[in-house]
């Protein structure tokens, strides 16, 4: 099975390309198109997933482009991480298929919504099967071009031009940091084939700041792609995409590409201290400084995204504390309940036509599937025991703990709380209280957008027992099996890490009930320390502003600046030239007087001077 | 005869040709630039004589020449003073800075 | 097997062309576009038919003729006789080159449909156009390639001159004098070499230049080579050498700009490739930190300019300079990857700028302009022209899969191994691409409508074929780039070979 696997991806393309082509004529049948791909693919993944527990990793290329004596190669492989991430793309794109049916019903660009979606899975499956960095990088680049193109689906809303622009920009920024990095390492390796870079880096050829400036610049990639400070503001834009993709891409996998390549890459991290330092970092102040903006939200999907950037720093801080089980397995539980939390926020969205939490509430009775399977998605981010959260959120405390970054830990620590603190405002504002907006047509949406999101609730619940400390790391061992490198299947802490962050989800959950719940506290408690802190947060730290006044600012100025050297001194020289001919001409049309005695006169001065030279040289023949 | 060199009869030559350059050139009056041109021409006239008896192969050719060049300028005298008369007809005039036709 | 009686075909095929226009009488529209179009095809079916005759693995020396010509010699008659013979020939360079040409020619010729006026002189002119452009890149010897070069100046002269935009005399005679000079800059260096040399024929040239002992000094090579840079960087165009070509760009017909754009300029890379790096190796060597700076200030100059031009066409004309200059970088590179990464730019911009200049074609066809702002929300109206708008777009900003892509990723891989620096200050090129291409695009097609599109019509008939063949080629060079780089191997040896390595 495993060396069909390059099947997988192939399927959701020629979704893609039948919607393309005859989408007109398919109409919302196409939908069915687009299900029946990703089904296969996703049998097909979970054929690969459940071979690849028995047999060795598998690779398979040949040569695309031959540069001299280099030959670039495409191809695909299928290891343990590959094979998990197959599964976790597949399943989800499939649900989303499935759910998207009901949710886009009606929408004039149906088959289109349903191309593009085939598009990105595509370009996600092939991003996840690549064997070697290159190969990675386009289909990098495609994913983005997938969300770019879903982000802006809804094309005539200027919000959603400006989004999609945005995203693929930003991502770009990140994209020419990998590029540089992947290109680095092709000249100090040889190869852009992941293995052979590995044993380069391992055999020692290369120097420390090398492999230190390579891993930051394909970190860089990464942090564009997951949404890292300081390239994170596109990813709360992207919410302009219909609710579906923001599931499928915006939570589920693509952002999560970001954390997938440095966990790929995780040997050549792990050769550099300052690189995984960074690494860590970055992520843990991500994690804080998301989950802070997410305290003030008001609409319910920039909530869940900025939620989902926490999360991805979250899974960054792991990687950065070595430790790669913990943050492969976050990214697995949170794409599960994540993409549960955003198709439950479509589904509200579906019922009551708007995005704004003022404007719910009371919804618990209405929805009576969406509202449970909420909460279920809820409990699972906060980490509240016995849910997936609670047990890759585990893992990654004792990563950081035991990974010696006592500061880390504890802005990890803190951003739990803030997640189960305004995880549950959502909840509470949503689902609990009285209506607050006109809710007169709410229904509970139909089977095929809740199918979806109770298989997503059961796999929320479910999927973190697969590495617990009870019941063994059965998840962790398998991924490091073979590979001494990428660290130990499961980490031993201390026991207190775990209640502490019992304690400290549940405290969060305690007093988002308290505030919104049972609003025995006012809700002006937070923002009543000063109005300027929440205006703060509201505005999402200004960093959209400080870019538009610096970046744009200056490239804008720069651009100005050129054109006037192009107008005035590249144009000046231009007319300079020209003037000097002109003025030369001017001269030399006066010699052309009429008079014949002039002329004669010149032409005997020539004469006189050609004479001299022939008398001084004696001549030409000489 | 034979006392006189070579080189008065080119001295003669040579200042009678200058005398008919400068006239040529800088005289106003249409009539004397044509003088001075008969002037240059007789001034070749007389190195072409001058070299028929001293040249390097002495022969009867030269003089011949000089007569058929001599010829030739009176013709060439009576279509250029036509033409003056041509000229002074249409611009009542015979000064020379006023002939700047070739200047359109 | 001799084959060269295909080429010489090739070539002069649309002559044949120009022949029957001339008996056909001026009014007949229909026919003369028809005429027009069809005097194309012979040399695009033949031009496919040598590549497949290279992807048999047949020998492409097979295609190369040579006739006598014009002999002289001095007035002694020992001296050697100088002879400028009638030489053409194919290399795998070339090759694709041609075959570009001939692609870019056809769909050129659909898109003059639009030509409102005079269809007769057009084509005619046009033909004539594909003549010298088929010429210059089958040209075996230096003074066949400057008359094919010359070839191509008149006519694109006329064409700009007369079926422009309101401009159009002013582009059509900054065009001329631009180029003029560029040409007798080449003229000279062509006549210095045949005077000291006594050949004109570029791959005799070749091994003459690598011997040591060749009458030329070091000093007039480099000369030689400068005012080589300076005759193709006008063509290119290099800063600060490219103020013609935006006014050509925004004046001539949407039809003579695909050629033009997606041609033309190329002459100048593949005179830069053939003869910079061909003929002059060592000088090129001496000035290949300059070159990779130029490249750079090429790339990221037209990209902050194309950034906050109105006139879509504006965009496109300064991402033409921005794009050269990843061909300056590829070639400054002076190792293969960069050299195939140039040589890829300059087939993979070729199709795409004729790709998005067909479209602009198209857009001004129905709304009457091309401003960025006026044509807000187009996406509605215009759904598929919209579509291959972005999708071209996307393969000039590099996405990956197209062919773009291929050929950014080669020339930086090339510059970053010998000048790590300057390829880092070029990277930012990548980003502002993207920023400049999408602000312009999603500012055309995106967003709400400022005016009525409603009964506007979207691509049909004839419109889909030059844009899906040009989406078609790009897709296909950025997925298999082997269609390019195989026929190119041979070329790329003898280079660097050249290059002493």
């Amino acid at each position: 099975m495993m060396e069909n696997a390059w099947l997988i991806p192939l399927f959701p393309l020629v979704s893609f390309v039948i919607l393309l082509l005859f989408g007109k004529r398919l109409k919302e049948a196409g939908a069915y198109v687009g299900i029946l791909m990703t089904l296969a693919s996703l049998v097909f993944s979970i054929l690969v997933l459940f071979e690849r527990f028995s047999e060795p990793s598998y690779i398979q290329k040949f040569e695309w482009l031959k540069i001299g004596d280099v030959s670039l190669t495409a191809g695909f492989e299928v290891n343990q991480l590959n094979a998990l991430m197959l599964f976790i793309v597949s399943l989800v794109s499939f649900l989303v298929h499935t759910y998207s049916k009901g949710y886009m019903h009606g929408d004039g660009r149906f088959p289109v919504f349903y191309a593009y979606l085939g598009l990105f899975t595509f370009a996600m499956l092939g991003l996840v099967i690549s064997p070697n960095l290159l190969q990675t990088y386009m289909f990098w680049e495609l994913v983005g071009l997938g969300s770019f193109l879903l982000i802006g689906f809804y094309f005539y809303k200027e919000e959603a031009k400006a989004a999609a622009k945005k995203a693929f920009i930003m991502t770009r920024i990140g994209d020419v940091g990998l590029f540089i990095g992947m290109i680095l390492l092709f000249w100090k390796t040889g190869s852009f084939e992941y293995s052979e870079i590995f044993s380069a880096v391992e055999a020692g050829g290369i120097s420390q700041t090398m492999i230190t400036l390579t891993a930051i610049l394909i970190f860089i990639g990464a942090v564009g792609k997951s949404g890292q400070f300081p390239l994170h503001t596109w990813l709360p834009d992207a919410m302009e995409g219909p609710t579906p993709v923001s599931a499928l891409i915006h939570a589920a996998t693509m952002v999560a590409a970001g954390v997938y390549l440095v966990a790929t890459m995780f040997p050549l991290f792990a050769a550099s201290k300052t690189a995984l330092l960074t690494v860590a970092t970055i992520g843990a102040f991500t994690a804080i400084f998301a989950a802070s903006i997410g305290l003030v939200q008001t609409d319910i999907k920039r909530v869940l995204a900025y939620s989902t950037v926490s999360q991805l720093g979250y899974m960054m801080l792991a990687l950065g504390s070595a430790g790669y089980v913990a943050g492969v397995f976050h990214l697995m539980t949170h794409a599960f309940f994540k993409a549960l939390l955003f198709l439950a926020a479509g589904s509200v969205i579906h019922a009551v036509h708007t995005q704004n939490i003022e404007e719910m509430g009371g919804l618990w009775k209405k929805l009576k599937w969406t509202a449970p399977l909420f909460l279920i998605g809820t409990l699972a981010i906060s980490g509240v025991p016995l849910l997936s959260g609670f047990f890759s959120k585990d893992e990654i405390l004792v990563a950081a703990w035991e990974g010696g970054h006592p500061i880390l830990f504890v802005l990890a620590l803190i951003a739990a709380f803030m997640t189960a603190f305004y995880m549950f405002r959502l909840f509470f504002m949503v689902f609990t209280g009285e209506a607050r907006g006109n809710q007169n047509h709410v229904h509970e949406s139909p089977g095929s957008m809740t199918l979806p999101m109770l298989v997503l609730g059961v796999l929320a619940i479910i999927s973190g027992y697969v590495n617990t400390p009870w019941f063994g790391s059965f998840l962790g061992d398998w991924l490091v099996d073979g590979n001494e490198k990428l660290g130990h299947g499961h980490m031993e802490g201390p026991i207190w890490i775990m209640i502490a962050a019992t304690v400290v989800s549940l405290a969060g959950i305690y007093l988002a009930w308290l505030i919104y719940g049972k609003r025995s506290v006012s809700r002006n408690w937070l923002s009543g320390s000063g109005d300027t802190l929440h205006t703060i947060l509201y505005n999402k730290y200004y960093v959209d502003e400080f870019y538009q006044m610096t970046v744009v600012a200056v490239t804008k100025g720069i651009s100005y600046f050129l054109r006037f050297i192009d107008v005035f001194l590249v144009g000046g020289i231009v007319k300079g030239v020209v003037g000097f001919v002109q003025g030369l001409g001017a001269t030399g049309s006066k010699l052309q007087n009429g008079q014949v005695q002039t002329y004669a006169a010149v032409a005997f001065v020539g004469l006189a001077i050609l004479t001299v030279i022939f008398a001084l040289t004696g001549g030409y023949l000489q | 005869m034979s006392s006189i060199p070579a080189s008065a009869f080119l001295a003669l030559a040579l200042i009678l040709f200058c005398i008919g350059l400068y006239g040529a050139l800088t005289k106003r009056n249409t009539v004397i630039v044509l003088i001075s041109i008969e002037l240059m021409l007789n001034a070749v006239n007389i190195n072409l004589v001058t070299f028929s008896k001293y040249g390097a192969a002495p022969s009867i050719d030269g003089q011949v020449f000089a007569l058929f060049a001599m010829a030739v300028a009176a013709a060439e005298a009576a279509v250029g003073l036509a033409i003056l008369m041509a000229l002074y007809q249409r611009k009542k005039t015979v000064h020379i800075d006023e002939m700047d036709e070739m200047k359109q | 097997m001799n084959l060269g009686w295909a080429l010489t075909l090739l070539v002069l095929f649309p002559l044949l062309g120009i022949v029957v226009l001339a008996f056909m009488p001026k009014t007949a529209e229909k026919s003369i576009k028809l005429v027009g179009f069809l005097a194309t095809l012979p040399s695009l079916l033949l031009a496919l038919a040598a590549y497949l005759h290279f992807k048999w693995g047949k020998d492409l020396a097979d295609f190369a003729v040579t006739h006598d010509w014009i002999q002289f010699r001095g007035m002694n008659a020992d001296e050697p006789y100088f002879s400028v013979n009638f030489e053409l020939g194919l290399s795998g360079f070339q090759l694709i080159l041609v075959v570009l040409t001939a692609v870019v020619a056809t769909l050129a010729a659909i898109a003059s449909k639009y030509v409102k006026k005079e269809w007769k002189g057009y084509y005619m002119l046009f033909l004539l156009l594909e003549t010298g452009m088929l010429g210059v890149f089958t040209a075996e010897n230096l003074i066949l390639f400057f008359l094919f070069f010359e070839i191509t100046l008149i006519p694109t002269f006329f064409l700009i001159g007369k079926w422009g935009y309101f401009e159009k005399e002013k582009a059509a005679y900054s065009f001329l004098i631009y180029n003029g000079l560029g040409s007798a800059v080449l003229l000279i260096v062509i006549m210095i070499l045949f005077a000291k040399t006594g050949t004109t024929n570029i791959e005799i040239l070749k091994s003459i230049m690598a011997d040591p002992s060749a009458p030329l000094s070091g000093d007039l090579k480099l000369g030689l080579f400068i005012a080589l840079l300076i005759a193709f960087g006008v063509k290119l165009p290099i800063f600060p050498l490219h103020s013609w070509m935006l006014k050509v760009h925004v004046q001539a017909p949407p039809a003579v700009v695909m050629i033009h754009s997606g041609i033309l300029l190329k002459i100048g890379a593949y005179g830069l490739i053939r003869f910079g790096l061909g003929i002059f190796p060592e000088q090129f060597e001496k000035l290949a930190t300059l070159l990779a700076i130029l490249g750079v200030i090429n790339l990221l100059y037209g990209a902050f300019l194309a950034f906050i031009q109105t006139d879509f066409k504006m965009v496109l004309a300064y991402s033409s300079i921005s794009h050269m200059g990843i061909v300056l970088i590829g070639l400054a590179a002076m190792n293969e990857a960069g050299v195939q990464g140039a040589i890829f730019q300059v087939i993979s911009h070729g199709l795409i700028s004729a790709l998005l200049f067909f479209l602009v074609g198209v857009l001004y066809e129905r709304t009457d302009t091309s401003l960025i702002e006026n044509l807000g929300g187009l996406a509605k109206g215009m759904p598929i022209a919209a579509g291959f708008l972005l999708a071209a777009a996307m393969a000039s900003l590099g996405l990956p899969g197209m062919s773009g892509f291929v050929s950014e990723f080669m020339a930086f891989l090339g510059l970053f191994n010998e000048l790590p620096w300057v390829a880092a200050v070029g990277t930012l090129g990548i980003i502002l691409t993207a920023a400049y291409l999408l602000r312009a695009v999603l500012g055309m097609t995106f967003g709400q409508a400022h005016r009525e599109f409603a009964g506007i019509m979207d691509l049909r008939g004839v419109e889909f074929i030059p844009v899906v063949v040009l989406t078609f080629l790009i897709v296909l060079i950025g997925v298999y780039p082997s269609v390019l780089s195989a026929p190119l191997q041979a070329t790329l040896e003898t280079i660097m070979l050249g290059l002493g390595g």
